[in-house]
């Protein structure tokens, strides 16, 4: 591993495809051991950078030192340092399990002593040790994602990226995936970057986020600061007995602890400060303005919110137009940048 | 870090990128079973197609003649009727329907013997025969006019001669070889051919099918260096050719009758052919193919590739008949030097010092294209 306590400083890198500027001068730093998160709808420009870094792409300006080697000078000794998921399934149809991992640990010259007895453990970790005998044309798309996790830490890389890691995944082969890298992360020591458009991921699994859209950083914390940042950063939903008024919704909006509201039909999602302790004055100010609440919730504000705080616009709305067609393997990468 | 370990751990990568290609070809047993079986069938489709001697060209014959000489001529034409088989006969009366069944296309062409042929070749007064054919068949054409001139020449030759007459040349044929029927004279190219087809479903195909699956960005973000991939693809997709040529060769020596090869010289300059040839065209595949990303664009510009090549390589047609645009086509196209080559040593018993020339253009020729496959071969997205 390497000593280097930076896994990843990124300086003002860019990539431009022609008129295109996928990556807008971008810098940061992600030190060892952290599990770090990249954000951001389709075409925000994730896919781009983290080929930047992985030295798939060459950078268009900037510089970029993966696990202490720059990634256009010493491009061999970064892929020999490094992990990397790319966000299509790239594992071969036509070879089992065991034979992809063993073929893909001998492009990294690991010795036939070694390359058993690791493969053998992380098959077990992924728990696929029962099918790794078979032709990965017979898995489903979790066993998969999770036979390409064990095949890139075959070599021990130093810093493990994953795009996308759980695009298409249902949900309890996504929580297998989480579970898997958490473990990762912590019995290996490794540094993990990923790149996301799942709030949720983001939140249950890094501990940084930099939020990027359209090739630039908006803003990056742990998810725990970023919401906390926020004003308004808890959000009260009263179900009314009716559709509100325009003067109720004056009325609240005149709070001081209220920051904006919103109202669906009965349901009025009021962002506050401190929900759990202004519950009780929201409740009171909406019956002296003549509603009537049936029932009352506090959520927690998410990432989603810092997004829209940000960026004005939601990433799931984003995603809406595009994520129905970046699910499964085949797909042709000039598509996904 | 010391030589010896680099060279080994490239070793241990090639034989990964070589490994899994051969798992890949194997698990496909429909690919190897077609790249055996249609080279065979290739053989017997255009053995069958064009044949060296044409056969059973329908010609009819309106004989308005009852004299002898018109009797002769038409016993010779029966005479290759079933001899060569080259005519099929029909016989009418009517000189204008004849001629029209040429024009429709039932008949190649339509002799006319008219009523005073014997009477003139009796006086010897240059008698004279219509002949209408089908001209727009060129081939047929010549063989027919060819056929009915033989038959017209031999009408005064009444007897064999016991001697040849001292007054004129004597023409002897000497066979410097044995001899080759056109069956066996196209196992050479359907050798080669063999080595083409193998050579588009393997080598760079994979990098291509790899690029198009997305598999491909797996391999990049390896230690892989490009001599990697391309070296291994090529060892793996030289292996799986070669042995199917080898095979296919067999098959064709044994469906033609070619006699086994005689000396260890022989089967040794087989073998090298058979590898040169297979090595030249994955290496050409690699430059033509290394930055395709659709198999389409394979499929494609292999029918385009299989014309160019086979056609001006002498597997079917002699090279010293082309044109000499398409001889210089000739002179850099490998499948030539290869046909060439697998001729000496299957006709004319060569060893390897005969083919010392065509195995010294062979291997410049896959040195030159592999150098630039590796140059070509994109190591990024």
């Amino acid at each position: 591993m390497s000593a280097d306590p930076v896994a990843v400083r990124v300086e003002g890198l860019s990539k431009r495809f022609g008129s295109l500027t996928a990556v807008d001068a971008v810098s940061f730093q992600v030190d060892s051991g952290e599990l770090f998160g990249f954000l951001g709808p389709n075409g925000a420009g994730k896919t781009t950078l983290v080929r930047m870094l992985t030295t798939l792409v060459r950078p268009s300006g900037g510089r970029a030192c993966v696990a202490g080697f720059d990634v256009m000078q010493e491009a061999t000794q970064v892929r020999r340092h490094i992990g990397v998921i790319p966000q299509a399934m790239t594992s071969d149809l036509d070879l089992t399990g065991y034979e992809n991992m063993d073929i893909y640990a001998r492009f990294y010259g690991v010795s036939a002593r070694e390359r058993k007895a690791r493969i053998e453990t992380l098959l077990e970790t992924v728990g696929l040790s029962g099918r790794a005998r078979e032709l990965v044309a017979t898995y489903s798309g979790g066993m998969r994602r999770r036979l390409e996790i064990a095949r890139v830490l075959v070599h021990r890389p130093a810093v493990l990226f994953l795009d996308e890691p759980t695009i298409g995944l249902d949900p309890q082969s996504r929580r297998i995936v989480w579970d898997l890298l958490r473990q990762i992360r912590r019995d290996d020591e490794m540094t993990l970057f990923l790149t996301t458009h799942y709030m949720e991921e983001a939140e249950a699994l890094c501990g940084r986020v930099a939020i990027i859209d359209a090739g630039r950083i908006v803003t990056l914390d742990s998810p725990e600061r970023l919401k906390r940042q926020l004003p308004g950063n808890d959000l009260i939903s009263l179900t009314l007995a009716a559709p509100p008024e325009e003067d109720l919704l004056a009325a609240l909006q005149a709070l001081p602890f209220v920051y904006r509201l919103h109202a669906e039909d009965e349901v009025l999602g009021v962002y506050v400060e401190a929900g759990p302790m202004n519950l009780a004055g929201l409740m009171e100010a909406t019956r002296a303005a003549g509603g009537r609440v049936l029932s009352a919730a506090i959520h927690e504000q998410s990432l989603e919110d810092v997004f829209i705080h940000y960026t004005g616009k939601s990433i799931r709305e984003e995603e809406a137009k595009k994520v129905s067609l970046l699910l499964g393997a085949g797909m042709p990468r000039r598509w996904n940048r | 870090m010391e030589p010896v370990s680099a060279l080994s751990r490239r070793l241990v990568r090639v034989s990964a990128v070589i490994e899994r290609d051969l798992k890949k070809f194997r698990r496909n047993p429909v690919i190897i079973a077609m790249s055996l079986l249609m080279p065979v069938i290739y053989l017997v489709i255009l053995g069958n197609s064009f044949q060296g001697k044409l056969i059973g060209l329908p010609v009819v014959v309106v004989n308005q003649d009852p004299g002898p000489a018109a009797r002769a001529l038409v016993d010779n034409l029966r005479a290759v009727q079933t001899g060569p088989r080259t005519l099929l006969l029909s016989f009418a009366t009517d000189e204008r329907a004849a001629v029209g069944e040429v024009r429709s296309g039932r008949y190649k062409a339509a002799l006319i013997i008219p009523a005073d042929f014997s009477h003139k070749v009796a006086l010897r007064t240059r008698p004279t025969l219509g002949l209408f054919l089908d001209n727009t068949d060129g081939i047929s054409m010549q063989t027919l006019r060819g056929v009915v001139e033989g038959a017209i020449g031999a009408l005064g030759v009444d007897y064999v001669p016991v001697r040849e007459p001292h007054d004129r040349a004597l023409l002897r044929d000497v066979n410097l070889f044995p001899s080759v029927d056109y069956y066996q004279s196209l196992v050479p190219g359907v050798v080669i051919m063999a080595i083409f087809l193998g050579t588009l479903t393997t080598g760079v195909f994979n990098v291509v099918m790899d690029r198009f699956l997305g598999t491909e960005e797996a391999y990049l973000l390896t230690p892989l260096t490009k001599t990697d991939i391309v070296g291994g693809l090529v060892i793996s997709g030289l292996s799986v050719t070669s042995l199917v040529a080898v095979l296919v060769l067999m098959l064709g020596m044994l469906i033609s009758g070619i006699a086994a090869p005689g000396s260890l010289s022989q089967v040794a300059a087989i073998l090298v052919v058979i590898l040169l040839t297979t090595l030249s065209l994955i290496s050409l595949m690699f430059v033509l193919l290394g930055r395709a990303d659709h198999p389409r664009i394979v499929g494609v510009l292999s029918g385009f590739l299989n014309v160019i090549l086979f056609f001006p390589s002498g597997a079917v047609y002699p090279l010293a008949s082309l044109p000499g645009w398409l001889k210089q086509l000739a002179w850099v196209n490998p499948e030539a030097y290869a046909v060439d080559a697998l001729k000496a040593v299957l006709f004319k018993d060569a060893g390897l010092s005969q083919v010392a020339g065509d195995l010294g253009f062979l291997v410049l020729f896959a040195s030159v294209t592999m150098g630039i496959a590796i140059l070509l071969l994109k190591r990024r997205l």
